[in-house]
C-alpha cells in the first residue's frame, strides 16, 4: 500500500517528528544535559558580561532612587505612575506564557509542549521577580513593603481592601509561589539525572541535595505525576486572575480609555501574546547555541507563532471593541480619549507603533512561510514585544496625562532613572536566564524521553495495523 | 491505514431518519402559531420578548457549534472527529434562522425603543433623547441594521456549509485534501464568525437598553452560547445510541473530555459575567450602573442571585467530580440542567428590559417561543442529518479518534 510506505510518520498530514526519531534515552541524556556539564563558551561569557553590565545600571538607578526619592522620576501630577507600572504590567505579561504552556496547553494534552515547558517556566520566574521590583520601588520606602500584607499590627492598620494594589499583592506573591513550585516539581527527575552523570563530588552533591533523593521509583513517579497534574491544576487559574487583577488596577476606576469591561480577559490574552512573542525571542537562538534543534523543532516553532497569530487577533479583538463602544456610547471624553487624543495626541507616534506591531505584525503569521522562518519569526516577536510594551504605555500615560480637565494636563516624560530602572530588568532577567542555561537542564529530559517513547510506541502500532 | 480506516466504521450505515423529525417539525409550528397567535391578540410585547429568547438561545447555539467547530479544526485536533459530524450539523442549521428572524422582525417596535416610532422611545425624554437620537443617527436605525442582519447569516450560513460540504464529500471520496481545506478555512473563518457574534448580540440583546454599552457584552453572548452548544452536544451524543448511529463508538475518554469542557466554559462563562459585574459595580457610573442596579436591587435581586449560584457555583462544583464525567448519563443530566440556565441567562439578560423594576414575571409565551424555535431548529438540523453518515466515517483520522485514550 503506498500510505504504508511513508507511514514512518504517524500522521499522514503532519510528517514533522516533536523529537528526532533517531535518539533514545541514552542519547537524549547526553544531549540534553551537555550544556550544563560543557563549559560555556565565548558566546555565553559575551552575553553574560552585558546584561551584567546593564544589571549594573539597575544597582545604579535603584541605589539613586533609595538615595532621592521617587521625585527623580519622571512621575508628575497628573501622571501618578508610569514606568513603574507600564514595566510592572510589561513583565507580569510575558511571564504568562510559561505558565500557559506548563499549565493550560498541558490540560488540553498538547504534546508540543514538552520541549519548551522549562523555558518557559523559568522565563516566567524570572519575569515575575522583575515584575515586582517596580511596584515595591514605587512605595517609596520599599523596607516598609510588609505593611501590604494584613496582619494585625500595633498601629491597627489594615490595607484596604477594597483596592486592585493589594488584591495585587496577593495575585503576584501566589503567582510566583505556585510557579516557582511547579518549576522545581518538574526539575526534580532532571536534577537526578544531573546527579546521577555528574564527574565531580561537589557537583553531584548539590544536585543531589536539590533531587530531593529521587530515584525514580514507581511510587516517586506516581507521585510526581499526580503532584504536576494538581500544580497545573492550580496555576490555570492562576494565568487567568494574575493579568486579570492587573487589568483591573486600571478598569476599576473612571478614567475615560481604562474603565472598560473587556479589560480582563483582553489583558490576559495580550499577556499571552507578549510571553510567547518573548519565548521566540530567547528559543530561537538559545536551541541553536546549545544545539538542542532536535527537541525543539521547526515544528514548536511553528506552533508558538500560531499562538503568536491567536492571541494577536484577540488583543486586536480588544482593540475593536474599545474603539467601537468609545463611539457606540456617544460618551465625548471616551470618544476623545480613543480617536483624537490617542491616534493624534502628543503620543500618536507610539499609539500607531502599538497598532503596527501588535494589529498588523501578527498577522503575517497567516501565512506559513512566514511561521516557519526563522529570522521573520524572530524579528516579528521582537516587534511583538516593543508593541505591547507601547500598548501599556499609550494605555497609562495617554489616560492619565490629558484626561477630563484640560488644566490638570501634562505631559509625562521618563527620565534616565526610568530608564535605567528598566533596562536594568532587562539586565536582571537576561543575567538570570544565563544562570539558569548553564546550570539546570533547559529542556524538561524525562518528558521528553516520555514522549520519544510514546511516538514511537503509536508509530510501531501504526505499522502493524498498516501491515493486516 | 485505510483499511483499518473502513473496517473500524464498517458496521456503521447511514442514518435512515427518525420520526422524531416529524413531531418536532409539528410541536415546533404550532407552538410557533401560538406564540403568533399571542403576538396579535394578546401581549405583543411579551411576546416578542419572549420570541428574541428562543431565538437568541438557539441561534447561538448553532453559530458556537460552528465556531466550536472552527476551533477544533484549527487546532487538529482529533479526538473530537467522531463527534464532529453533530457539531457541522448543529452549525449547517442557520438557514432556518434566517426564515426564523421573521419573528423578531414582527416585534422589532416592542423590542427596541430606538427603532423608529418604537412606542417604548415616548418615555425617553431630555438628555437622553438627545443621546438616542446620536445613537440612531450613527448605528441604530433600519438600513444599517438590516445589513448588518445580511452580514451575519451569510458569514454563518457560509462558513457552517462550506465545512459540512467538504466533510461530507470525504465520507464518499475519503480525500485527504477535503481534511487540509477544511484545516485551512476554519481558522480564516474564526475572525468573521468573532465579529459576527458579537455585533449580532449587541444589535439583539444589548440594544434593548439602548443607552447602556459593555465592550464584554459579545463575549458574555459568545460565552454562555458556547457552553450551551457543548452541553447539546453532549446530550445527542448520549442519546445517539442504536443503530448507524455514532453514539456506540463514543468512548468513555470523550465523554470525560466533554465534561472537562463544560466544566472549563461554565468558569469562563462566570469570569466573563463577573469581569463585566464587578467592574460596572465599582466605577458606579450614571450611565452604565443602572443595567445592574435594576437586577441587582429590588424585585430581580433573588434571580440575580440564583443566576449565580445555579449557574455558575452548583454546576461548577458539580462537575469537578471525575467520577461524574466519566458516567454518559449522569453528564447528559448535568448538561440538560446548564441548557436549562443558559435560557435563565438570557431570559435574565432579555426581560429586565420589558418589565423593570416589576421584576421577573412568568408570560406563557415564553415555554411556547422557546419549544416552537427549538422545534423547527431540531426538525431541520433531524432533516440535514437524514441520509447521511453520523460520523466523518472516512476521516484520515476516525480511527485514531475512535481509540482516543487519556493519556
Amino acid at each position: 500500500m503506498a500510505e504504508t510506505a511513508h507511514a514512518a510518520a504517524l500522521d499522514p498530514l503532519e510528517p514533522r517528528r516533536l523529537v528526532a526519531p533517531h535518539h533514545d534515552d541514552k542519547s537524549l541524556n547526553e544531549t540534553l544535559l551537555d550544556h550544563v556539564w560543557r563549559k560555556p563558551g565565548k558566546g555565553w561569557f559575551m552575553l553574560f558580561g552585558m546584561t551584567s553590565a546593564a544589571l549594573g545600571l539597575l544597582v545604579l538607578g535603584v541605589t539613586y532612587t533609595l538615595a532621592r526619592g521617587i521625585g527623580v522620576w519622571g512621575n508628575n501630577q497628573p501622571v501618578g505612575w508610569a514606568f513603574d507600572i507600564i514595566n510592572f504590567v510589561w513583565w507580569v505579561g510575558i511571564g504568562h506564557a510559561g505558565t500557559l504552556i506548563s499549565a493550560i496547553l498541558l490540560l488540553f494534552q498538547q504534546k508540543w509542549r514538552t520541549s519548551i515547558n522549562r523555558f518557559a517556566e523559568a522565563m516566567t520566574l524570572f519575569a515575575v521577580m522583575c515584575a515586582g521590583l517596580f511596584p515595591l520601588l514605587h512605595t517609596g520606602r520599599p523596607w516598609f513593603a510588609f505593611w501590604l500584607f494584613p496582619y494585625p499590627s500595633t498601629l491597627g492598620a489594615w490595607p484596604q481592601f477594597r483596592s486592585p494594589l493589594v488584591w495585587d499583592v496577593f495575585a503576584i506573591s501566589t503567582y510566583l509561589t505556585v510557579s516557582a513550585l511547579f518549576w522545581y516539581v518538574g526539575l526534580i527527575p532532571d536534577l537526578a539525572a544531573l546527579r546521577d552523570s555528574s564527574k565531580g563530588k561537589l557537583q553531584r552533591i548539590i544536585y543531589g541535595a536539590f533531587s530531593l533523593g529521587w530515584r525514580g521509583s514507581g511510587r516517586h513517579w506516581h507521585n510526581y505525576k499526580t503532584a504536576y497534574l494538581l500544580l497545573a491544576g492550580l496555576s490555570t487559574p492562576l494565568v487567568v486572575s494574575v493579568h486579570t487583577i492587573v487589568s483591573f488596577d486600571f478598569a476599576t476606576s473612571q478614567i475615560p480609555g481604562w474603565h472598560a469591561t473587556i479589560f480582563p480577559p483582553y489583558f490576559v490574552a495580550g499577556a499571552v501574546f507578549s510571553g510567547f512573542a518573548m519565548v521566540i525571542t530567547l528559543i530561537v537562538p538559545a536551541r541553536k547555541y546549545l544545539g538542542l534543534r532536535d527537541v525543539i523543532t521547526d515544528r514548536h516553532l511553528e506552533n508558538m507563532n500560531k499562538v503568536i497569530l491567536a492571541t494577536g487577533l484577540l488583543v486586536s479583538y480588544g482593540y475593536l471593541m474599545e474603539h467601537f463602544i468609545a463611539w457606540y456610547s456617544q460618551n465625548e471624553y471616551e470618544f476623545w480619549t480613543f480617536y483624537v487624543n490617542r491616534a493624534t495626541g502628543p503620543y500618536a507616534g507610539v499609539y500607531w507603533l502599538m497598532i503596527t506591531c501588535n494589529v498588523v505584525t501578527p498577522n503575517i503569521f497567516w501565512f506559513k512561510k512566514c511561521r516557519t522562518s526563522i529570522p521573520i519569526m524572530w524579528v516579528a516577536s521582537i516587534l511583538v514585544n516593543i508593541g505591547m510594551w507601547c500598548e501599556r504605555f499609550i494605555i497609562i500615560v495617554t489616560s492619565l496625562s490629558q484626561d477630563f480637565l484640560p488644566s490638570s494636563w501634562d505631559i509625562y516624560k521618563p527620565t534616565w532613572v526610568d530608564w535605567s530602572i528598566y533596562i536594568g530588568t532587562l539586565g536582571l532577567f537576561g543575567t538570570l536566564f544565563l544562570l539558569f542555561l548553564k546550570f539546570v537542564p533547559a529542556v524538561a529530559v524525562s518528558e521528553v524521553k516520555e514522549l520519544q517513547l510514546e511516538l514511537k510506541h503509536a508509530e510501531h502500532n501504526a505499522h502493524s495495523h498498516g501491515a493486516h | 491505514m485505510s483499511s483499518a480506516t473502513s473496517t473500524a466504521t464498517e458496521p456503521m450505515g447511514r442514518f435512515a431518519g427518525s420520526s422524531k423529525m416529524g413531531l418536532a417539525f409539528g410541536v415546533g409550528a404550532v407552538c410557533l402559531i401560538a406564540a403568533l397567535a399571542g403576538f396579535f391578540v394578546g401581549d405583543a410585547s411579551a411576546a416578542a420578548h419572549s420570541y428574541l429568547i428562543a431565538f437568541a438561545y438557539w441561534v447561538g447555539i448553532s453559530v458556537a457549534s460552528t465556531i466550536m467547530l472552527a476551533i477544533f479544526h484549527t487546532a487538529k485536533a482529533k479526538w473530537p472527529i467522531v463527534l464532529r459530524r453533530t457539531m457541522e450539523t448543529m452549525g449547517a442549521t442557520v438557514p432556518v434562522f434566517i426564515v426564523l428572524f421573521v419573528g423578531v422582525v414582527l416585534g422589532l417596535k416592542q423590542l427596541y425603543s430606538w427603532w423608529p416610532e418604537s412606542p417604548l422611545a415616548a418615555h425617553i425624554e431630555g438628555i437622553e433623547k438627545v443621546h438616542l437620537g446620536h445613537k440612531q443617527h450613527g448605528y441604530l436605525f433600519p438600513t444599517f441594521f438590516w445589513v448588518r442582519q445580511a452580514i451575519y447569516f451569510t458569514v454563518w450560513t457560509l462558513v457552517s456549509w462550506r465545512l459540512r460540504s467538504w466533510s461530507m464529500k470525504q465520507d464518499e471520496t475519503g480525500e485527504l485534501e477535503l481534511t487540509v481545506k477544511q484545516r485551512k478555512f476554519a481558522p480564516g473563518a474564526l475572525p468573521f464568525l468573532a465579529l459576527t457574534i458579537t455585533f449580532a448580540a449587541f444589535d439583539w440583546l444589548m440594544s434593548l437598553t439602548p443607552l447602556w454599552q459593555s465592550t464584554i457584552y459579545g463575549a458574555y453572548y459568545f460565552a454562555g452560547s458556547f457552553l450551551a452548544a457543548f452541553c447539546l452536544l453532549t446530550v445527542v451524543t448520549v442519546l445517539a445510541q442504536g443503530k448507524d448511529l455514532y453514539g456506540s463508538v463514543v468512548t468513555t475518554a470523550h465523554y470525560h473530555n466533554l465534561g472537562k469542557l463544560m466544566f472549563a466554559f461554565t468558569a469562563f462563562w462566570a469570569y466573563i459575567g463577573f469581569s463585566q459585574f464587578l467592574l460596572v459595580w465599582i466605577a458606579n457610573l450614571p450611565e452604565e450602573a443602572p443595567w445592574y442596579g435594576i437586577r441587582i436591587f429590588g424585585a430581580w435581586r433573588p434571580l440575580s442571585i440564583a443566576l449565580v449560584l445555579l449557574h455558575f457555583v452548583l454546576p461548577f462544583f458539580t462537575l469537578l467530580s471525575r467520577n461524574l464525567k466519566l458516567q454518559p448519563r449522569k453528564l447528559m443530566v448535568v448538561a440538560l440542567y446548564l441548557l436549562l440556565m443558559h435560557w435563565l441567562d438570557l431570559y435574565w439578560l432579555v426581560w429586565p428590559a420589558m418589565t423593570g423594576k416589576a421584576g421577573p414575571s412568568f408570560h406563557w409565551t415564553l415555554p411556547v417561543a422557546f419549544v416552537g424555535v427549538g422545534g423547527i431548529a431540531v426538525g431541520f438540523a433531524l432533516m440535514l442529518a437524514r441520509n447521511k453518515f453520523t460520523l466523518p466515517v472516512k476521516d484520515p483520522y476516525i480511527t485514531e479518534s475512535m481509540r482516543y485514550v487519556q493519556p
